[in-house]
């Protein structure tokens, strides 16, 4: 069954330092969700397997989306508690979804068998995706920077984007976060080396999988039809008729 | 590119970039700041490093660059306060000196920030 549009469910734990990443999500699901979405974050406990399965049955979004540990074939929400393996049958679970995982590896073997099991989209890396952690969550650039890049793509998704115009913001962020740190106001922070190379590595370990042209939320760009523009931009000109009309 | 063009590179790079060895020439490493010294000296071997930054290259051989690049990162990470900085979504967690000791034993891990250090050293000499 397709996922329904305007759906959105995110699963942020909060333990083993997954909150760099989910403080960082939450935020930008704040800023960037829209009248008419139905958004489900399953935060800290309520990111366990069997409640995400649930939400998954229950409410069918077009997309999901997390922050987790993985590995190769396997991702995990919170304390680490193991949500799909690439062998898993709740993998049909993401038939005809997008499916977005802030998780370490799982490009490798997990992502294609997301795609496998009917998902018209995956976001994911292939190597470790790397976070600073020299500040407490969400409290500085720094530690927000590398999350900020990850989820530019689920933010496009949020604000009416198609899959592929997501993922080329998600990239052009990535460019800007490492031009920050390299030459920009950042660059003379004392960990702007580190923070440069770990944008670095992530962007070149990303990977997306799956169809361009999906748009999960459409309803959430709202488009003026041009009789409207049109009718707005000679307002002025009947206003100018009538007065003379009534004169 | 002139003199005040190198000058200008030198200024855009991160100040704790501008004293890492990224140049070589004839088998010397040169940091941004000793290579811009030498332009500014208008020596020979600054004429040379210029025309590598011009070029946007760095004058090094692939074997040279993972050894350039693993100079800078012994250099760079024990100057850094000695406490968890980094992290993995895979559950791993480092000091900077547990990852310079996984660059040390080539470990997967330190290959990724090694093969990583030669494509920023190819983004830095590029910068203008």
């Amino acid at each position: 069954m397709t996922g329904l549009a305007n759906t959105f469910i995110f699963a942020e734990p909060m333990q083993h330092y997954l909150e760099y990443g989910s403080v960082v999500l939450h935020q930008i699901i704040e800023a960037n969700k829209r009248a008419g979405q139905l958004i489900t974050e399953l935060i800290g406990d309520q990111a366990t397997p069997e409640n995400t399965f649930e939400k998954l049955r229950t409410m069918n979004p077009m997309v999901f989306g997390l922050v987790g540990h993985g590995n190769t074939d396997v991702t995990s929400v919170e304390c680490t508690a193991v949500l799909v393996r690439d062998d898993s049958p709740e993998l049909e679970l993401f038939k005809d979804k997008v499916v977005s995982l802030c998780s370490c590896l799982t490009a490798q073997l997990l992502g294609p068998a997301i795609i496998d099991a009917g998902a018209v989209a995956y976001t994911g890396y292939k190597e470790e995706f790397w976070f600073f952690i020299g500040d407490e969550p969400g409290t500085t650039p720094a530690v927000r920077s590398p999350f900020v890049a990850e989820f530019e793509f689920l933010a496009g998704l949020l604000r009416g984007k198609s899959t592929g115009d997501a993922r080329k913001d998600q990239m052009t962020k990535y460019d800007a976060e490492i031009s920050y740190w390299m030459t920009g106001e950042g660059k003379d922070h004392e960990n702007a080396m580190e923070l440069s190379r770990i944008l670095e590595m992530n962007k070149s370990n990303s990977v997306f999988l799956g169809e361009g042209y999906v748009t999960p939320s459409p309803s959430a760009a709202i488009p003026v039809p041009a009789p409207l523009i049109f009718a707005l931009a000679y307002l002025p000109v009947a206003w100018l008729i009538y007065r003379e009309f009534v004169a | 590119m002139t003199r005040e063009l190198m000058s200008n590179w030198l200024n855009k790079l991160p100040e704790a970039e501008k004293d890492l060895p990224l140049l070589l020439l004839e088998g010397i490493a040169y940091t941004p700041r000793t290579a811009y010294n030498e332009v500014a000296r208008n020596s020979p071997t600054g004429a040379k490093l210029q025309a590598l930054v011009e070029t946007g290259r760095f004058g090094t051989t692939i074997s040279d660059e993972e050894s350039i690049a693993k100079t800078r990162l012994e250099q760079r990470l024990p100057t850094l306060p000695d406490k968890p900085l980094f992290a993995t979504l895979s559950g791993k967690i480092f000091t900077p000196s547990q990852l310079l000791e996984e660059i040390r034993s080539d470990s997967q891990i330190g290959r990724q920030w090694v093969t990583n250090e030669v494509a920023h050293m190819k983004l830095l000499v590029q910068i203008r």
